[in-house]
């Protein structure tokens, strides 16, 4: 048994110019982008192990992720899982063969579209004020002490719900008009703000798979929306074009 | 070809939210499999505190190219 471990990356056209520093497997005119890596940081016990070490878990994802870029510039590429790995060469080609057409189907697909990632974060405190709005303080007068506190606290509920419901109306809002633009879309939940450290309230973290020439239109668009949406704070960061993770064919995901 | 993403600053964040959910899942001799990915992300949590130590002491790696 080899003491290495190839490291799959993506699915190619044969064609395309490979990155550099990146073996490549070829069958049937496809390619996967692969590279070696020792068993013992990589067979399935120390996996388990170092995937639970986030310095460890970063520096692969940066890896994985930095060469699906080069390769995206080169050309269209499916990216696989991170975490894909195989025992040589023969065996990725074996896959390769036998997953062959739903990965030339998932390419053809690709081909001339990107992946763009849409999240929009609001500002909470103008939201609170936006539905707080102009009668923050009706008359609370000949309610006495207890009746006073009951009418604040259903004034606070009252403003929360508002707050929520505006927050969900921009939402909805702006994925339907970035959807105006896209050929398919993703809606993922809002990112745990411990871990991101976003601030405001992430109210959309979607994704979008566009036509390349419409891409200046996306921007657009997205730059008169966060205008429009201004008096809440509104915060809406476009970055791509992403490997299309969020958009490949049912069947070229399946799992063999 | 316009400008990829890795001329921008990527959030791991952000990269962890596509790496581990998306990406074709294929018969590979070992692969993160769909448990695994529970198990990465309820660990994740646990490190958040680590992550934002680690950041602060610049000790996570940038990685160039090879694995």
């Amino acid at each position: 048994m080899s003491d290495e471990l190839l490291w799959a990356y993506c699915v190619t056209d044969a064609g395309d110019p490979p990155p550099a520093d990146v073996e490549r497997v070829e069958a049937g005119g496809l390619a996967v982008l692969v590279n070696r890596v020792p068993r013992e940081d990589f067979n399935e016990e120390a996996l388990q192990r170092n995937l639970n070490d986030l310095p460890w878990l970063e520096r692969v994802a940066r890896a994985h992720e930095e060469v699906l870029e080069r390769a995206l510039s080169a050309g269209t590429i499916v990216p696989l899982r991170l975490c894909t790995l195989f025992d040589g060469v023969e065996s990725v080609r074996r896959m390769l063969e036998e997953e062959g057409d739903g990965f030339r189907g998932a390419l053809d697909l690709l081909t001339g579209r990107e992946e763009w990632g849409v999240k929009v974060l609001l500002d909470p405190s103008k939201l609170r004020e936006a539905a707080r709005g102009d009668d923050d303080e009706p008359a609370a007068e000949g309610l006495g002490e207890g009746g006073a506190y009951l009418l604040r606290r259903r004034q606070e509920r009252e403003t929360r719900e508002l707050a929520g419901s505006l927050a969900r109306g921009v939402a909805e809002q702006v994925h339907s008009r970035l959807e105006e633009h896209a050929l398919a879309s993703v809606s993922r939940p809002p990112q745990n703000r411990e871990l991101s450290g976003h601030e405001g309230e992430m109210v959309l973290n979607a994704a979008y798979l566009v036509e390349a020439e419409r891409v200046p239109e996306l921007r657009d668009l997205v730059s008169k929306l966060q205008t429009e949406h201004e008096p809440l704070g509104a915060h809406i960061e476009l970055t791509g074009p992403w490997p299309p993770y969020n958009f490949l064919p049912e069947d070229a995901a399946a799992v063999g | 070809m316009t400008t990829t993403i890795a001329e921008q600053e990527v959030a791991l964040i952000d990269l962890l939210d596509r790496l581990l959910a998306g990406g074709v899942v294929i018969a590979g001799d070992i692969t993160l499999a769909a448990a695994d990915v529970d198990l990465v992300y309820v660990s994740l949590r646990a490190l958040i505190s680590s992550v934002a130590t680690a950041e602060e002491r610049e000790i996570l790696p940038r990685l160039g190219s090879a694995l």
